[in-house]
């Protein structure tokens, strides 16, 4: 404070105040500063396609719901999909799980692609349209459509090259209807041609076409041809009539074909997602459905409710099974299988689960009419050049570059059997790796991410609330029919469910910061907040009532 | 209470009521007391004039002296005109207040009734409660008949609210406060001019706020207790002008202090309360003989009218100071005073102290004579103090 | 959560005011006058906040504030009011916001009387439990077990806290009030209740002091929180001194984790520690008898 050089004549009678306290600027007392710091949400960094889910919740919240849609497309352009279909890895890494249970995250992204696929009009834009580069996309499954999505917002010409007669790949001939309407791709491959894309059904690579015949016409091309080829067992008999290929199998389903020499009792083997869906399909077709597989429920690789809801539909798991001979009849009929029980050895393999081994004279006989193999997929490579392929898939680094100039790839064929959300994700970081390449985009800056964890939170300020939960068509009723099982929630339901999340490391301005500010030092402005440093003393109780951890002490270095 | 019954008459009252009619004729608007004897009575007829609707004031029944001045204190600082009254342990119960009162500069008026300290238990007069406050920084009025009582009572408002600090007007218990003498009740309408209603310089405004009283550094503290140094110095011109402006309408004046037949003295007694009455009497009597006494009543004691004292006491040869209280271990506290105020003139009387009538014990005629034959004979005082009926 | 009061931008307080960092008794303040608005006059006796407002010729209140002495602010509070009223100016609220020292200890005397004569003030005790101003003495608002300057090592505070707000709601006045500053609007909502009350309303504040509790000042809030989830110090009011109503049902977290929070406690063993549980589980007991009895 300066030093006041007043007379006698200059006080007034009594010591009464003259001067406001603001002069004191007592944030000189301070050894920590708070900061306004936001951080990753585990949502938001667990997500495969790296939505920003906190933000679109936090419009959903408020009932902004073609914000909350538009917020998702920026990072997925398939909401309505992979709202029904993914495994939702934000909603085990949510922070909420430690509370209580999870936001269901999943279903606000339904909504919001529902929303989306009948709300709101694709613009197209025509204006940065320049018609100058073309891209050719071949393969129309979840990367090849994300990645002309992207191309055709910042305005490249795409032609997508599908060689079936429905875009989609596995969205469409894959996953079940019950799961994913097709009635939802077909539209959400509408919206893609409204926005510009041009499809070329019907065309296969290496078949009616060359990756040089594309490269002399296009300016880039991305492969996105997905793994389908289906792993053999490698036992005896396994030629026998009624030995089916899952894909194959839900492919035929879906088409609405019908599958030749499908019996009463199907057996499906293996237990990934395609086993699940084969099986749960095989049910919804009138069979009786066991699966085996050769480790415990735990190993299972499929997502852990589509098991349960396979369980409760009524089919039958056989763990710890693995197949050793298909058992026929004279004219070549499958009438069961073989089997050998199995249990986990010490040895690990490279998923990191424990290695099954056989047990010795436990073989035995599961009969059966139809066998469905479900054990993997692998890329066909014989239709690509040498130089970008590798063992298993094709060779591209995370921007999908590969080894030959115009050629870039993405998705399954290169990463392996995955995800649609992985799939979708790789889509578009090889779309604006394109646009550098072609238009000398900036490649996207790798995020950073600050994760919050449970710990960071001040949970004084949540109270528990009950995840919402879906209607689901009752079991009685998935007979013989493909309804979709889960049902679309009301905008009142989403708008609760939204008001569960935490927002974590995001500001909310839920106000704790200005109101428990005891030195009047954070100013309210209209959606933020100004920390006055003139007169922070550091206490720091901003950062710890904080209830989501967007504000971060750090320590004042010597001016 | 009828108006008609009280205003513009002769009315024989006790000097506690006669501070009751001062206060009512002021128009106090808050009140603070606490019982004590022998000053209750001040504040009972207060509660009646309040309770009739005559004195439109909010009495404030207070738990304690203490409390007593600290609700004065509140209430003056808001802006009002306050009193209370009390006597010796509520007055030294009151000691931290009337520190506050005067720090935060609130015209506050105190009567006093002046009662001997315990214990024993005593409820009769002297002045060592008031005495003991003199440091406080309040103004101090000694009175020595009713109707100067009530007159002083009217001027310590306004003295108090010209010079911004508190006032305390000291009457003796039951010589005055219990003894009933004819008194000129004022018309209120002389009153209202002579003293109109209170403006606060400073009062705690919400359009204006302000902190009173906060900590105050040495940077800044000695200055602001120079001003209530300087408002002392300012009461003294004021106490004056309040005087004769008082005298112009009323035609009563007291001066600040009173000289009675000192222009020729070689004695002169100092006295103050109720004893100046008696050693008037004495005067004219050894006046009457020839003696040449005078006789200096000490009205306003703090602050010091020095200049006055000095003018007068300086043409005697002989000073006699008679002081009801004691400073144990030195000597009477008027004397003290007066020795102090003219220590430093060329031309000084010798100066004799004595001690009396300590706990109310009647001082007589006999007593006043004796000092005065004493300090004649005397050839210098031989002692700091003499005790004057002091059973040896 | 949701704010009704607390978030509002109306402030009576400015910046640069001298609390400690993490002050309860300031951030009290801060709520209090949100809550009574500009045509507040506040009493202040000694007590931390005779520093916080700020040195001669500071201020950092956007109302009138009277320093007073420590014993003092319950009478000096009705002082004014009594000026006030004569004045005719009822729509300005008094406010005395005294420290525990000074409401438990030296104010007693006064504020029992302001009390008794029912006068039209509010008394507010930002509570944190010791004389801080002075250098943390324990004073009857010191809680058993608690370390202070003259409760020093095992020498802890062997005596209870004394109860205030039974105290004062034995003389029956209108309204009496337990607040926290963890709970914000709960404590505003309260300040604007007292100000409605026909008589004197008593507000006995939560508010604790990190520099005397030996506490990291972030903490504030989060103690004053546990504090009432503890049942430590609950949230409740009784009207006319005899119908209770409890605020706010604690979330019954034990009182260790209350006290772990806090150097002051430190010493603590076990058994100790079972003691002050019991102590608060029995107060909780009587409370929810008395809330049971009037109705």
């Amino acid at each position: 404070m300066k030093k006041l050089d007043l007379k006698v004549k200059d006080y007034p009678e009594l010591a009464i105040s003259w001067e406001k306290t603001l002069i004191n600027k007592t944030g000189t007392w301070r050894t920590f500063y708070p900061k306004y710091f936001p951080k990753t949400p585990p949502c938001n960094y667990y997500c495969p396609a790296n939505e920003d889910i906190q933000k679109y919740i936090s419009f959903a919240l408020k009932g902004k719901w073609e914000e909350a849609y538009l917020t998702i497309l920026e990072k997925n352009p398939f909401p309505s999909i992979t709202g029904r279909v993914c495994y939702h890895p934000c909603e085990t890494g949510c922070n909420r799980r430690n509370f209580d249970e999870s936001i269901a995250i999943h279903t606000i992204e339904r909504f919001l692609g529902d929303y989306g696929l009948n709300f709101v009009e694709p613009k197209r834009k025509i204006e940065k349209l320049t018609n100058d580069k073309k891209v050719a996309v071949i393969g129309g499954g979840p990367s090849g459509l994300s990645c002309a999505y992207f191309l055709l917002l910042n305005g490249i010409n795409v032609t997508i090259f599908e060689k079936e007669e429905y875009a989609g790949g596995i969205l469409f001939y894959g996953i079940p209807g019950y799961r994913l309407p097709k009635e939802i791709v077909k539209r959400e491959v509408e919206k893609l041609i409204k926005r510009g894309a041009k499809f070329i059904f019907n065309k296969e690579l290496g078949k009616d076409f060359s990756l040089s015949d594309l490269t002399k016409e296009y300016d880039a091309i991305f492969l996105s041809i997905g793994a389908q080829i289906e792993q053999e067992l490698g036992i005896p008999n396994e030629e026998a009539n009624g030995v089916l290929m899952g894909l194959d199998f839900l492919k035929t389903i879906n088409l609405k074909k019908k599958v030749k020499y499908f019996g009463k009792n199907v057996l499906v083997i293996g237990g990934g997602n395609t086993a699940i869906d084969c099986a749960r399909v095989a049910l919804r077709k009138g069979a009786k459905v066991k699966i085996i597989y050769r480790r415990t429920k735990e190993e299972m690789p499929a997502v852990k409710e589509e098991v349960e809801e396979a369980i409760k539909e009524g089919v039958e798991i056989i763990f710890l099974t693995a197949p050793v001979k298909v058992v026929r009849d004279k004219k070549g009929k499958v009438k069961g299988l073989e089997c050998v029980r199995m249990k986990l050895g010490e040895e690990v393999d490279e998923t990191g689960r424990r290695k099954p081994i056989p047990i010795k004279n436990s073989n035995f006989i599961i009969k059966s009419d139809t066998i469905i193999k479900a054990i993997g997929e692998r890329v066909e490579l014989n239709i690509l050049p040498k130089e970008i392929i590798g063992k298993r898939t094709i060779l591209a680094d995370e921007y999908g570059k590969t080894n030959m100039e115009k050629v870039f790839a993405g998705g399954d064929c290169v990463t392996g059997p995955k995800t649609v959300v992985e799939a979708i994700a790789y889509g578009r970081k090889t779309a604006y790796f394109i646009l550098h390449y072609l238009k000398n985009y900036e490649i996207p800056k790798k995020e950073i991410f600050n994760l919050v964890n449970y710990e960071n939170l001040n949970i004084y300020y949540f109270e528990k609330q009950k995840r919402i939960e879906e209607d689901k068509l009752p079991i009685n009723k998935r007979k013989r029919n493909f309804k979709e099982i889960v049902t679309t929630l009301s905008d009142r339901d989403i708008s609760y469910e939204a008001s569960r999340c935490f927002s974590c490391g995001v500001c909310n301005n839920c106000d704790n910061c200005y109101v428990f500010c005891p030195d009047l030092a954070i100013l309210k402005k209209d959606s933020e907040y100004e920390i006055l440093y003139d007169y922070c003393k550091g206490c720091g109780v901003c950062a710890h009532e904080c209830p989501r951890n967007v504000i971060s002490m750090f320590f004042e270095e010597a001016k | 209470m009828k108006e008609s019954l009280i205003y513009g008459k002769k009315k024989v009252v006790t000097g506690n009521h006669a501070v009751s009619y001062g206060v009512l004729l002021s128009k106090a608007e808050v009140i603070a007391a606490y019982p004590i004897t022998p000053q209750t009575q001040i504040v009972e007829l207060l509660s009646e004039f309040c309770a009739s609707g005559l004195l439109k004031a909010k009495f404030i029944k207070v738990e304690s002296e203490h409390s007593a001045m600290a609700a004065c204190v509140g209430a003056a600082a808001a802006g009002c005109r306050t009193f209370t009254a009390t006597s010796a342990h509520g007055l030294a119960l009151m000691h931290e207040m009337l520190h506050w009162a005067v720090g935060g500069r609130l015209p506050i008026v105190l009567a006093n009734v002046n009662r001997a300290m315990g214990p024993g238990w005593s409820v009769w007069t002297d002045q060592n409660d008031s005495l003991s406050q003199r440091d406080v920084g309040f103004v101090q009025f000694y009175c020595e008949s009713n109707q100067e009582v009530l007159d002083t009572t009217i001027q310590a408002f306004k003295i108090a609210e010209t010079c911004l600090i508190p006032v305390m007007l000291v009457l003796d218990a039951f010589v005055l406060s219990h003894t009933s003498e004819p008194v000129d009740i004022p018309y209120q309408d002389d009153v209202n001019k002579f003293l109109p209603p209170y403006k606060p310089k400073y009062f705690l405004d919400i359009n204006d706020p302000r902190a009173f009283g906060g900590l105050t550094s040495p940077d800044h503290y000695y200055e602001i207790r120079y001003k209530i140094e300087e408002a002392h110095r300012k009461a003294l011109k004021v106490s004056e002008e309040v005087d004769n402006d008082f005298y112009q309408i009323f035609g009563r004046k007291y001066g600040l202090v009173e000289a009675y037949h000192c222009e020729d003295a070689k004695l002169i007694l100092v006295t103050s309360g109720t004893i100046t009455g008696t050693a008037r009497q004495v005067i004219d009597e050894e006046r009457s003989k020839g003696k040449r006494v005078g006789l200096l009543k000490i009205r306003l004691f703090r602050p010091s009218p020095f200049s006055q004292i000095k003018e007068i006491l300086t043409k005697a040869e002989k000073v006699a100071v008679i002081d009801r209280n004691i400073s144990f271990g030195h000597s009477g506290i008027f004397c003290q005073e007066i020795k102090s105020i003219l220590y430093n003139e060329i031309r000084r009387p010798m100066i004799f102290g004595f001690v009396i009538g300590l706990g109310g014990r009647d001082v007589i005629p006999e007593d006043i004579r004796e000092i005065i034959d004493f300090t004649y004979k005397a050839d210098y005082p031989q002692e700091m103090v003499y005790f004057r009926g002091l059973r040896i | 959560m949701r704010w009704k009061f607390a978030n509002n931008s109306e402030e009576y307080m400015d910046q640069g005011h001298l609390a400690c960092p993490g002050c309860g008794g300031a951030y009290a303040m801060r709520l209090a006058l949100k809550a009574l608005g500009k045509n507040t006059i506040v009493v202040i006796p000694a007590c931390c906040w005779s520093i916080i407002d700020g040195p001669f010729p500071l201020h950092s209140l956007k109302v009138p504030v009277y320093h007073t002495a420590f014993e003092t602010a319950a009478v000096v509070a009705s002082g004014i009011r009594a000026s006030l009223d004569i004045k005719g100016k009822t729509d300005i609220e008094v406010l005395a916001f005294a420290g525990d020292g000074g409401t438990l200890d030296i104010g007693i005397q006064a504020l029992s009387a302001a009390c008794e004569r029912n006068d039209k003030i509010i008394y507010a005790c930002y509570d944190n439990e010791a004389y801080m101003n002075t250098g943390i003495q324990r004073s009857s608002a010191t809680p058993y077990g608690a370390w202070t300057t003259t409760t020093p090592r095992e020498n802890f505070k062997k005596e209870r806290k004394k109860n205030i707000s039974e105290i004062i709601a034995a003389h029956r006045i209108p309204y009496v009030a337990t607040a926290s500053i963890g709970f914000p609007d709960d404590l505003i909502i309260k300040f604007k209740k007292a100000k409605e009350v026909k008589g004197t309303a008593f507000i006995h504040i939560f508010a604790p002091c990190p520099t005397g509790w030996r506490m990291a000042p972030e903490l504030m809030i989060t103690i004053s929180q546990l504090a009432v989830d503890c049942k430590v110090f609950p949230l409740y009011e009784v009207f006319d001194g005899v119908k209770y109503v409890i605020n706010y049902q604690p979330k019954n977290i034990p009182v260790k984790e209350y006290l772990k929070l806090q150097g002051r406690f430190s010493h603590l063993t076990e058994k100790e520690i079972e003691i002050i549980q019991r102590e608060v589980d029995y107060n909780w007991e009587i409370l929810i008898k008395k809330v049971k009895l009037y109705d």
